[in-house]
């Protein structure tokens, strides 16, 4: 008989964040890749720097509040949080050297080859030069600038989370004239020769941080901002002498726990926590590195922060100016080519959503195929005079988004509109408090979030009065409803009018709406009172299939797995016999080693030019396959504190379509890295295997599908009269 | 557009739902919303009599939130029935008239018969299922906030129908009264339940085989319905899983049950209470099967708009159910069965040939019929005065299908046959009839005093009857060769009322049978 094993041992997971830490490193391995267009190894640079100050507003400051309130509890892998804590700080630290040792070593030398010349050191501008930057600091930079020395009179200023900053150490020219300070140095000889100020000053978000100087013999030629600032320093404290500049930045705790059940008004406890961010705990200090040691003394000091959490960068500090520096115009050949989302082959040009869902339920794949269905879908049931009423789930929306203004002008053409406005959601809260109220004021009903959860699903159903009673159409997606995301994110959608899906739909915004839950689902599953028994469900159905020697597989994509009780049952599930294969981009605690699994798992994780984004989740059920598609991981804060959706590919056509989607991407040899056992990931091993690239493989299928409705219409020998002119 | 939509609004006991609608005679009912909000109405107007304001408050949000639901549904028309909370409150008139004013929905209070007939009404529209069940002897069991509602079916017309306090809501507010250790509660439920239903069966049930449960609830109907017991058919499930399952739930706590059954942990006391009080019926009415259609009031309220609306084929003889039950009434009190069908038959001839004259309805010769059948059931009582006697009956026993109104016309009518007639003015001041009940009552007593008359010796003597009318009078020509000396005799009396009310004087003749 087979040994059993208890699979919810510690030994058999892996720690959240150093996974999340591997999953950087993989974006990083991007960066890194001499395949890949230079712009684009800068992209992806940018993006490990982004990822990175949110892992450390979020996860390591959370770490840090469980340290200092003596949390001991262990995590899924059985560490403590101050064991996370540490092993997160060598990780990040080894993670940090590598993005500059990729800066540095490969970037740079490889921008200036290829007609890019990054002044690193204001120090090596030539005169001509040095003119041109001193004219832009006076004219552009100079009036911005707030320049604040700190004595006993002038406390410490607020430093702003993530703000880029210059520390000098100034002395008062007139040395007969004393002033007293808070700080006071001696040169180490202890003799004193200079009294020494703290002086400080902000590098403006509000002014480009890269700054283009003239071109020099065809070679275009940048140097940022904060050299500068930097070189005009005496500028700024007229009185005094420069001893050194360096700068430096900081990082705060800004995990957003709202005491919800005591906020009277959601609305107003957010905006008081958006400003109280910017005081809260400095968990990450990042000094250029050389930084004079008087200098880093007094910050250490007055940041109250530890020698661990300081990183000593060899190079600009923040990287996410890469991104900017991609938009330089002129280096078009450095980059991949633009994808353009392709229009849905099935849907033509001005076509009525509602009469072509009625044919037949659509697919939607971003970013391959084009998101404007989705909005146009908003827009038309605005206008539509048949339409009674709208209802969304909101949580990211693009700055100037069509969806919100469609929505608000459904309102003002008197149908009912309904939006739930996650204002929880991370980082965005300030867009969205100002396009929650713009919703409002055109007469939609806008619900704040819900009291203890994020509402993280999306969809939409627009109700119609139509000839034979009333039809719902519901929009249901793995993405957020943003047209700007769209473009970058892999996101499956479904444009449905089944009758019980619609019921479903209803239900789901009656219990967002603050009623009752309904008495029963036809199929939907809904996190958290339902999901999560229902993944388990799901999952252990394959089980007692393999056990009783019927087909028995699992394959599910994910932006992360790390729910215990899912893993636990994928290990029993697959010590039973099931094949399971697992798409999973980022954090992944399931580990392939675990004894009594048979090889049966399998990890692999895309990393491309587009973020993967999709969760599909596909069960072979005995030879009656089942595909579900939805908007959460299989992570606790998904499953249990979150309002989720998950909702089965009923139509037999996109089902084909969507198992076709996870085929590409278990098939993919150049951007898939393989969960090894011993917990690293690597590429796929090659070896008499074809290159191929799912998300290339996508655009050019989309293309090819486009091009050839393109050429079907062009074949026709009838005239096709155009019934309506374009709205412009 | 070929249907209507329809909001059907119940102010529950413990529940504020209200079902969205699409009515068309091609498609029938169907439900495409169902909002639900929690709101405990009867837990103050059971013990306080008055709904705190607090209750009146978030009673009156949730209204005005329903108004806007409705309107986004453009809905065609609505009704707002409040159930037992409501008709409780000592000052429901006030209670209405302050709902209305804030929220500008006017809710009608059902009486219990009228709620209860709803909700059978939502059952029998479940089309062949009823009617195979009912086929068999079945008790339906209604289970409220404040009561419950136990009605019988013989040969598939409803026969009795008793209410009986408590319901679960008012039972578990008397347990809380109560002190007791957990693993108690079944048999404090047992005694507290087992002592009425045992007399109901006692005076009901008899000798009639009980075989199916039909079960309508908010709470153990929904986990049958959503196949959380193992059930052969959807809705169905055998009496002794049934207990199984009430086993079960004794083993387990309130969080178990809720995790286990997917229900909200606020509801697993009363469900838990229901369960109880269902395994009680089952013990002492014995039952092999229960089945749970799954339907509320709000089903029964869009019922009758499509009724009412002719959307729809009635899918069971209602009226039937009520005649059935009212000669079960007779039965009960030993009333002559012979009698009564001639009284019957005289009663609605005139009724029929009047049709150009009265004014009336259906509906008020469903009336006649029934006082018909009741008028004698006073004699069990007394041979004195059996017209006051037989209202009191008629009175306290519920017919379901009857309103509170119709029942006591009726009461009124089995009164005034035998009693002398009170006028209006006399009346007015002790009685909450409307002038039109009143003249409904007055015309309906004629017609069934002249039909009284037709038979005064109670020896079935007419055989036929027929009418037809000359000028300013009626004649009604018996074709019998018993000796009619008394009836002729005694016939002015009654013929004066009726002159009084219809404006014909009626005239009886004789017509011997020839052989």
């Amino acid at each position: 008989m087979a040994e059993t094993y208890d699979y919810s041992k510690p030994e058999y997971y892996y720690n959240r964040e150093l996974s999340w830490v591997a999953f950087d490193q993989r974006v990083l391995g991007e960066a890194k890749d001499k395949n890949i267009p230079l712009f684009e190894r800068l992209k992806f640079l940018s993006i490990t720097a982004s990822n990175l100050d949110e892992f450390f507003m979020v996860r390591v400051a959370s770490l840090k509040d469980m340290v200092n309130a003596g949390y001991e509890k262990k995590d899924i892998a059985g560490m403590t949080a101050k064991e996370q804590l540490d092993a997160v700080n060598v990780a990040t630290h080894q993670l940090v050297e590598e993005q500059y040792n990729t800066y540095n070593r490969s970037l740079l030398p490889l921008l200036a080859m290829n007609g890019l010349e990054v002044i690193e050191r204001h120090e090596d501008l030539s005169a001509e030069d040095a003119k041109f930057v001193d004219r832009y600091f006076q004219d552009n930079v100079y009036p911005v600038l707030t320049p604040m020395a700190v004595d006993s009179s002038r406390p410490f200023p607020l430093i702003r989370n993530k703000s880029l900053n210059l520390g000098a150490l100034v002395a008062k020219k007139d040395e007969e004239k004393r002033l007293i300070r808070r700080h006071l140095f001696q040169r180490k000889s202890g003799t004193v020769e200079k009294e020494l100020e703290l002086a400080m000053v902000q590098i403006p978000s509000v002014i480009p941080r890269i700054v283009q100087l003239p071109e020099k013999a065809g070679v275009k030629r940048v140097i940022l901002l904060e050299q500068i600032v930097e070189r005009n320093m005496d500028k700024l404290f007229l009185n005094y002498d420069i001893e050194c500049v360096f700068p430096f930045r900081i990082m705060r705790n800004a995990d957003l726990s709202i005491e919800e059940d005591d906020a009277a008004d959601l609305l107003k406890e957010i905006e008081k926590q958006l400003k109280m961010r910017q005081w809260g705990q400095v968990i990450r200090l990042e000094v250029e590195e050389g930084m004079d040691q008087r200098l880093m003394e007094i910050i250490e000091k007055e940041l109250m922060i530890e020698e661990q959490d300081i990183y000593y960068i060899p190079g600009p500090l923040d990287l996410t100016f890469l991104m900017k520096m991609y938009g330089l115009p002129g280096f078009e050949p450095l980059k991949t080519k633009p994808y353009t989302p392709q229009p849905v082959a099935e849907l033509a040009q001005d076509a009525n959503l509602f009469e072509e869902i009625r044919k037949h339920d659509i697919l939607l794949h971003h970013p391959y195929e084009t998101f404007a269905p989705v909005v146009d879908f908003i827009k038309q049931a605005a206008k539509d005079p048949d339409v009674l009423a709208i209802k969304q789930t909101l949580y990211r929306v693009s700055g100037n988004s069509p969806i919100i203004a469609a929505l608000a002008q459904a309102a003002e053409n008197g149908k009912q509109v309904s939006v739930l406005v996650e204002l929880k959601a991370r980082f965005d809260e300030e867009n969205n408090i100002i396009w929650a109220k713009k919703l409002e004021k055109a007469g939609c009903h806008v619900i704040y979030g819900l009291v203890g959860l994020k509402t993280h699903c999306k969809i939409t159903l627009v109700v119609r009065k139509e000839e034979h009673g009333i039809c719902r159409y519901v929009h249901l997606g793995t993405g957020n409803y943003n047209d700007q995301t769209a473009k970058l994110y892999t996101d499956l959608g479904v444009l449905t009018c089944n009758e019980a899906i619609g019921e479903d739909a209803t239900a789901v915004f009656n219990m967002l709406s603050g009623y009752s839950e309904p008495l029963g689902w036809n199929h939907l599953a809904l996190a958290p009172l339902w999901l999560k028994d229902k993944f388990l469900f799901l999952i252990n159905r394959e089980k007692d299939n393999a056990l009783a020697n019927r087909p028995a597989r699992i394959v599910a994509k994910m932006n992360s797995l790390c729910d215990p009780d899912v893993i636990k049952a994928l290990y029993e599930a697959a010590a039973a016999g099931v094949k399971i294969e697992l798409i999973v981009r980022g954090i992944c605690c399931l580990r392939t080693d675990v004894p009594g699994i048979h090889n049966n798992i399998s990890v692999r994780s895309i990393v491309g030019n587009f973020l993967e984004h999709a969760r599909i989740f596909y069960f072979e059920n005995a030879g009656k396959e089942e595909i579900y598609m939805g908007s959460a991981d299989w992570m606790p804060r998904n499953l249990e504190r979150r309002v989720e959706i998950l909702f089965p590919v009923l139509d037999e056509s996109l089902k084909k379509k969507v198992w076709h989607v996870l085929e590409v991407q278990l098939n993919d040899t150049q951007k898939a890295h393989i969960l090894k056992k011993d917990g690293t990931y690597e590429k796929v091993d090659r070896r008499g295997k074809p290159l191929y690239n799912a998300q290339e493989e996508f655009c050019r299928e989309y293309m090819q599908l486009a091009t050839a409705k393109v050429k079907e219409a062009k074949e026709q020998r009838t005239f096709i009269p155009e019934t309506h002119m374009d709205e412009t | 557009m070929g249907y209507q939509t329809f909001a059907a609004i119940d102010i529950g006991s413990y529940e504020l739902s209200m079902k969205i609608f699409e009515i068309s005679s091609n498609n029938g009912i169907k439900e495409i919303d169902h909002i639900r909000h929690r709101i405990e109405l009867g837990t103050d107007s059971y013990f306080t009599g008055k709904l705190s304001n607090e209750r009146i408050d978030e009673l009156c949000r949730m209204l005005r939130e329903f108004t806007q639901i409705m309107k986004s549904y453009k809905v065609d028309a609505y009704k707002a029935y409040g159930t037992s909370a409501i008709r409780e409150t000592k000052n429901t008139l006030i209670l209405l008239d302050q709902i209305q004013t804030r929220t500008g929905i006017s809710i009608e209070v059902l009486g219990n018969s009228e709620q209860r007939f709803l909700d059978y009404k939502s059952v029998a529209s479940k089309g062949q299922d009823f009617q195979n069940i009912i086929e068999k002897g079945t008790a339906f069991i209604d289970i409220g906030g404040g009561s419950m509602q136990i009605s019988l079916f013989d040969k598939d017309s409803l026969v009795t129908t008793q209410n009986i306090k408590p319901g679960v809501l008012r039972l578990r507010e008397e347990m809380s009264r109560l002190s007791y250790r957990s693993y108690q509660l079944d048999e404090i439920v047992d005694e507290f339940v087992s002592d009425r239903l045992q007399s109901f069966k006692e005076m009901f049930v008899g000798n009639r085989g009980i075989e199916n449960i039909i079960l309508v609830d908010d709470y153990v109907s929904l986990i049958i319905q959503k196949g959380l017991i193992k059930t052969n058919k959807s809705g169905h499930i055998l009496v002794e899983e049934f207990l199984d399952f009430v086993d079960q739930m004794k083993q387990k706590k309130s969080q178990e049950i809720a995790h286990t059954l997917g229900v909200p942990e606020e509801n697993t006391s009363l469900l838990y209470l229901s369960a109880l009080m269902i395994k009680d019926m089952i013990k002492i009415l014995g039952a092999n099967m229960l089945w749970a259609p799954g339907v509320s009031l709000c089903d029964g309220m869009a019922y009758e708009y499509a009724e009412k609306k002719k959307l729809l084929v009635e899918s069971h003889n209602f009226e039937q159910d009520i005649l059935a039950c009212a000669r079960d009434i007779n039965k009960r009190y030993k009333s002559s069965e012979i009698r009564t069908k001639e009284r019957e038959q005289n009663a609605l001839t005139l009724f029929d040939a009047l049709k150009k004259i009265h004014g009336l309805t259906k509906r008020d010769r469903l009336l006649l019929q029934l006082a018909a059948i009741l008028c004698d059931c006073g004699r069990f009582i007394s041979l004195n005065n059996v017209g006051e006697n037989s209202y009191n009956i008629v009175l306290a026993t519920e017919m379901i299908g009857l309103s509170h109104l119709e029942r006591k016309i009726v009461a009124y009518i089995t009164k005034y046959v035998t009693e002398p007639f009170e006028y209006y003015e006399t009346l007015g001041k002790m009685t909450t009839l409307t002038r039109e009940s009143y003249l409904r009552i007055a015309k309906l007593t004629a017609i069934l005093r002249l039909a009284e008359g037709l038979d005064i010796s109670h020896r079935e003597k007419c055989e036929q009857i027929s009418i037809s009318f000359k000028e300013d009078s009626m004649i009604i020509t018996v074709e019998t060769n018993a000796d009619m000396t008394l009836e002729i005799g005694l016939f002015e009396r009654n013929a004066t009322f009726f002159e009084e009310v219809f404006n014909v004087k009626p005239v009886i003749k004789q017509k011997k049978k020839n052989f």
